[in-house]
């Protein structure tokens, strides 16, 4: 996709766009190809994001269910007859191309939660991916990584989460490139909903925690320790590797040369040693313009549940094994009473030497567990007798 | 139609006309004709607008938009010692906190309790009511009323006046010959029994707490601490709960008052050493 930007793909797509709107058919990888036209060209131009004319709506719906009250040629009434019908919120008045319809009903059902502690800082999410009612995906990631050092929750739109944290990814990335060092977990968080600020009022839901380690960026860069801070450590998804794989390749020329570089980084950190800060980070960006820094973040329509088990036991001097159970004790309350979390639970500890994380655990088994201990302990209940 | 003339049922108008000379009906005083389980079946409601529609208009479709918020959090549950019951006291109008020390708990006779939740008016008319038709029940049949009963009571009054805009989440609690007895009961006539509920809009905080930290075969001290805990968590997070935690023990032999504490000391307890 940023390899799509920086060849100027946008144009090519524009051409094949209009070749399309004859046809009237949408295959998958076009409707693929439509999202990533909306990504932004480079963080230095304006954002351009492709806004689809209400009569090109007109001609050829897209094939995933959308249907819209404002239709005047035949040919959509017999395809609506072969899309889902099933029921979609009103969609909006197309007398304006400012907004897309959706293309069916979303809801934000989601427990993610991140807070602070001395091991650094802890990031717990469960799996359930719903569609307001249906399980659309019972085993989904909701704590992308971003880097090496950085990873965020998601909650909201699944899509939206997963293309803006692709996009922050690569600006960091580009930050990285050109200045030598990491984007803090504030500047980060900054850039993000700086990102997100055009799409006030949009239909757009992305509420995300950032979860990092800053700092020791100087004495990195001078050893070739720079390529090993590419990779997060533990398991990670196919895709990020290669995309951190590619970035790698083409720059081995430049990480080849350290010695003239730790020179420039010893200058850049002199001037700079004033706002130099180490440590944990974590910030929570909302689409709404929200930006938030804190020590104890949950999000989601399951947070509330995670709230009370966190604001009992998330103290400073927690060791990382009592922290990881309390964020696991947090999901599975979530839940355990909320209809739309659910599944497994992800948990990624971030300290300076990177995220790791946790194999996955289903929490299917944990509620077993407790109901069996819940029948022990009812067996022995039933020894009293209740006098009358 | 058929089952009106078998069961010698009668509208209301006409029989009104039977007991009041005529001219007289419209002074009638209508609010106080509650006869549950009677004859007459009939339900008072103010003379004019019809309430139903005119709620309807009332909601976001409408284009007005009056929501009614249930500002509290309400805890009860059962374990082997009986029933724990743990409220807050704040009282809120809109943004305007009318009370930091309502009291939300009524205490119907030795043997039962009612929780309030949501419209602080509708909740105390309706629980007093229910307190007297308790009594009554008690002076008729010599023996007290049951819980599973009492509970029903409520729930039938509500669905009386069901869609007219009440507005009531309570929690009958109490200990009959059946043992402890915990019943959910709600504006909309919803009735259940359970072993553990939370209501008001602070309930999924609560819920979190006491999940977690319920066992059985608790101590009873260990049980006060969780409803303590459940309230306290719940008044931190949630802008309508607040005040002090108000906490009952039902046992066997009555209810007792456990404590009134101030949820800020509480959290400063809980909370020291988090950050």
């Amino acid at each position: 996709m940023a390899l799509q930007d920086l060849c100027n793909f946008q144009d090519i797509f524009q051409d094949s766009l209009t070749k399309l709107c004859f046809l009237g058919t949408f295959e998958k990888n076009t409707a693929c190809d439509y999202v990533s036209s909306l990504s932004t060209r480079s963080s230095t131009s304006l954002f351009n994001f492709y806004i689809p004319a209400a009569e090109y709506l007109d001609e050829s719906p897209i094939q995933f269910g959308q249907i819209s009250n404002i239709q005047s040629s035949s040919a959509i009434s017999s395809q609506e007859s072969i899309l889902s019908p099933s029921s979609l919120p009103t969609s909006l008045p197309f007398a304006s191309s400012q907004s897309v319809p959706l293309p069916f009903p979303m809801s934000h059902g989601t427990t993610t939660l991140a807070f602070m502690f001395q091991g650094g800082v802890l990031a717990a999410a469960d799996t359930r991916s719903s569609c307001s009612g249906l399980v659309a995906c019972p085993a989904s990631q909701k704590i992308l990584p971003i880097h090496s050092h950085l990873v965020g929750t998601t909650s909201g739109t699944s899509a939206d989460c997963a293309l803006w944290k692709r996009i922050l990814a690569r600006e960091l990335r580009l930050y990285q490139l050109r200045h030598g060092r990491r984007l803090s977990t504030r500047g980060a968080a900054k850039l993000l909903s700086h990102m997100l600020h055009p799409f006030k009022g949009t239909e757009l839901c992305v509420a995300a925690t950032l979860c990092g380690w800053d700092g020791g960026e100087v004495d990195d860069g001078c050893h070739a320790g720079t390529v090993i801070d590419l990779r997060g450590r533990g398991g990670t998804t196919k895709s990020e590797m290669t995309d951190q794989e590619k970035y790698l390749d083409t720059l081995n020329e430049k990480v080849s040369l350290p010695e003239t570089q730790s020179s420039t980084f010893s200058e850049q950190y002199f001037a700079r040693k004033k706002v130099s800060f180490s440590g944990p980070g974590l910030f929570y960006v909302c689409s709404d313009g929200t930006r938030l820094q804190g020590t104890l973040f949950s999000v989601g329509s399951g947070s509330p549940y995670a709230y009370s088990i966190l604001d009992q036991g998330v103290r400073w001097g927690l060791t990382v094994d009592e922290a990881t159970s309390i964020a696991r004790e947090a999901v599975y309350r979530a839940t355990y009473r909320d209809a739309y979390s659910g599944n497994c639970v992800d948990i990624y500890h971030i300290t300076s030497n990177g995220w790791t994380r946790r194999t996955r655990e289903d929490l299917k088994e944990e509620y077993y567990r407790e109901k069996e201990r819940r029948r022990h302990e009812g067996r022995g209940r039933q020894d009293v007798t209740v006098s009358e | 139609m058929a089952l009106f003339e078998v069961s010698g049922f009668k509208p209301y108008s006409e029989l009104r006309g039977q007991i009041f000379p005529a001219k007289q009906t419209h002074l009638v005083d209508r609010t106080s004709h509650y006869s549950f389980g009677t004859k007459i079946q009939e339900f008072a409601v103010p003379l004019g607008v019809e309430p139903t529609g005119f709620l309807k208009s009332c909601s976001s479709d409408g284009g007005v938009n009056i929501e009614m918020n249930h500002g509290t959090t309400t805890l009860a549950f059962k374990f082997r010692h009986g029933v724990i019951v743990a409220v807050d006291s704040r009282a809120s109008a809109g943004n305007y906190l009318a009370s930091t020390d309502a009291n939300k708990v009524i205490e119907i006779n030795p043997y039962l309790l009612g929780t309030m939740s949501g419209s602080a008016a509708d909740c105390q008319h309706w629980e007093r009511l229910l307190a007297k038709e308790c009594r009554l029940y008690k002076l008729r049949n010599n023996h007290r009323i049951s819980v599973a009963a009492a509970s029903k009571l409520l729930s039938n009054m509500m669905l009386g006046y069901r869609g007219m805009g009440l507005s009531m989440g309570s929690m009958i609690c109490g200990w009959d010959k059946n043992g402890p007895g915990l019943y959910y009961v709600d504006d909309n006539g919803t009735r259940l029994p359970g072993r553990m509920f939370s209501t008001g809009c602070g309930n999924s905080y609560a819920y979190g707490v006491v999940d977690s930290g319920y066992k059985e075969d608790m101590t009873v001290e260990e049980a006060y601490e969780l409803g303590r805990r459940g309230i306290a968590h719940a008044t931190h997070r949630d802008a309508y709960s607040g005040g002090v935690v108000n906490m009952y023990h039902m046992q066997e032999d009555g209810w007792i008052k456990v404590c009134k504490e101030d949820v800020s000391q509480l959290i400063h307890r809980y909370r020291k050493g988090m950050f």
